[in-house]
């Protein structure tokens, strides 16, 4: 094996991991302050790539595309969660999944009526086409501006949740709300603000992956379930858990699919499957 | 509530015995199809509603009773009956080693772990193109006979009363399952599984066996959908069936063994109405859905009860 397809495969890896990423920490926030497996998810995904396409389309722009698409996204994703999810807090938590998978079906849908069935491609912004050369390999540069957004969100969300005092007061409503409200905080708005937020995290996955993989129905689910092991093998409600799942689902996804191609899924599944017998709650989970 | 309770099931049966003479050609497909969901709703109650396990990925074993059956009819023209024994026992038995590992977490993740073994089931019977024609499926799908040299099954009727029978079989049971100490000890696990741990008894051993249990009903399920419908394909394995089916179950009451078959009868004919009106019907069924898990959180038969009891 050369040191170039060496490099390949790790590039292409990181670049496959930070895309999940940006979807599945979204999920495991959602799931830390909210306690909702947000099933709806990967649609806000599939939906940031469709808005981002028509801004590309109107304005040229895929810059503005990447502020817009995730601004609108999580607008309705603050409406949705005021609207229904609100009510239901109370219940057992899979009223709330069933909630959402009832969304994730109305707005699948409603893709499909506005876009049209057919797969939209999108270009790459002027600056990131072509490629260039790393240590032999010859690599798409968008790929690599992929990696340093997942990179960049990852650590602005580190910093934005340890260290402003907003972020402290939505890990106080993590840990333990009741209290958190008794204190003064208004949950309410906090969980409102946390599920536009990851939406709007979402679509920017969704924007972002437009160009590699275009805008097309059914991306939301493919990425869902994708992410949902990704958590799973991280620990629901922690960073650095959706941040190594990640890289673990990535490098199996494209690892085995390079060595194995059919059996690629087998191997990420594989893992999950070792990781809940060694520790059910994932890498980084505590137990409930 | 009393003279319901009596007469509502002798009724049913006079009315699902009868019906067929009365039916065009097209509504009696309808409800046979709708006989196969309600079975495969049932099962998926048994887990849910009475154990408190939430699987996402209950169609895979639909799925795999549906290719079980469809191969060994295509392949070696057994009789219908081996055929749904097949299919049964080979969702049985895939189940086992999945539910062996999902039931080690609960909740939420036992949710998702069900889910990615469906999807990695799904996507085996869509590569493995040698086996299972990978996305065209299998078709032509023979309705044998019941026996070797028995009676055919190709008329629509026949196979309707074959369906009721697998039904009606499947129901009783549940019912017996569910009213027996497995079942209160599957209840109590529902209610409190730690409590349950504590009196001396290991919960997942009662999950696992559940777990298998309802698989080899939906099994049953998909092995008489293919061939009903003369093929088995993997959408049968997709997601949106299992979560289809997590709606039926919480449409028609969780925790009730009539609830999943009014909960299908529900769905399929307001997916029939809609699609005749629309073809995103989807979008009105998902509408109807975020509503009734608001509103109506013990579904049709909940309901019910609540304004008898009243």
């Amino acid at each position: 094996m050369s040191l170039a397809l060496v490099v390949d495969l790790i590039l292409n890896a990181i670049a496959q991991s930070a895309l999940l990423f940006l979807v599945a920490v979204g999920l495991s926030l959602v799931f830390g302050v909210l306690r909702v497996m947000n099933f709806a998810h990967g649609v806000f995904y599939m939906l940031g790539a469709y808005l981002g396409f028509t801004v590309v389309a109107r304005s040229g722009s895929f810059w503005l595309s990447l502020v817009l698409a995730p601004v609108a996204t999580g607008l309705l994703g603050g409406l949705l969660e005021r609207t229904t999810l609100r009510y239901i807090y109370r219940r057992p938590p899979i009223y709330q999944l069933l909630l959402t998978f009832g969304l994730a079906l109305v707005l699948e849908e409603l893709v499909r009526v506005v876009w049209g069935p057919s797969a939209l491609p999108v270009d790459p912004p002027a600056g990131l086409e072509g490629a260039v050369t790393i240590l032999g390999a010859v690599y798409p540069r968008y790929r690599l501006f992929l990696v340093v957004l997942g990179m960049v969100t990852g650590v602005a969300l580190w910093f934005f949740l340890q260290r402003t005092r907003v972020g402290l007061v939505i890990r106080a409503a993590a840990q333990n709300d009741e209290m958190a409200a008794c204190l003064g905080t208004d949950v309410a708005r906090v969980r409102t603000g946390v599920f536009a937020a990851a939406c709007a995290l979402a679509a920017v996955g969704g924007v972002a992956a437009a160009p590699m993989t275009t805008a097309y129905l059914g991306m939301g689910i493919g990425v869902i379930v994708d992410a949902f092991v990704v958590v799973v093998i991280g620990g629901l409600g922690s960073i650095v858990g959706s941040m190594a799942g990640s890289l673990i689902v990535g490098i199996a996804q494209t690892w085995g699919g390079f060595y194995f191609s059919e059996a690629a899924m087998a191997i990420m599944y594989l893992v999950m499957g070792l990781v809940l017998i060694f520790r059910p709650w994932g890498l980084f989970g505590e137990e409930e | 509530m009393a003279p319901l309770r009596r007469w509502g099931p002798v009724a049913t049966l006079v009315v699902l015995a009868v019906l067929p003479w009365g039916l065009a050609r097209h509504q009696l497909s309808l409800l046979t199809d709708l006989l196969i969901f309600s079975l495969f709703a049932l099962s998926l109650d048994l887990i849910m509603g009475y154990t408190g396990m939430v699987s996402f990925g209950h169609a895979a074993y639909f799925g795999l009773g549906a290719y079980g059956s469809a191969l060994l009819l295509i392949h070696f023209e057994v009789p219908i009956p081996i055929a749904l024994l097949g299919g049964a026992l080979g969702a049985g038995l895939v189940a086992w080693p999945v539910g062996y590992i999902s039931t080690r977490a609960t909740g939420i993740y036992f949710a998702m772990l069900t889910l990615a073994f469906a999807q990695l089931l799904y996507t085996l019977a869509y590569k493995w193109r040698a086996l299972t024609g990978g996305s065209d499926g299998i078709a032509g799908v023979p309705k044998t006979a019941l026996w070797w040299g028995g009676p055919s099954l190709v008329e629509p009727r026949a196979f309707y009363f074959l369906i009721l029978v697998s039904f009606l079989v499947a129901f009783v049971l549940c019912r017996a399952l569910v009213r027996s100490p497995f079942g209160r000890a599957l209840q109590a696990i529902r209610e409190n599984e730690r409590k349950f741990a504590t009196l001396g008894q290991d919960p997942r051993r009662f999950k696992v066996i559940v777990f298998v249990i309802a698989a080899a009903l939906a099994g049953l399920a998909g092995a008489l959908s293919a061939p009903f419908r003369g093929f088995a394909s993997p959408e049968a394995m997709f997601w949106l069936l299992s979560g289809q089916a997590l709606m039926m179950v919480i449409i028609g009451g969780i925790g009730t063994l009539v609830g999943p078959a009014i909960g299908a009868m529900v769905f399929v004919l307001v997916q029939e109405v809609l699609s005749s009106y629309t073809e995103h019907w989807m979008l009105f069924t998902g509408a109807i859905f975020v509503l009734m898990v608001i509103f109506l959180p013990g579904g049709i038969v909940g309901a019910a009860r609540r304004r008898f009891a009243a």
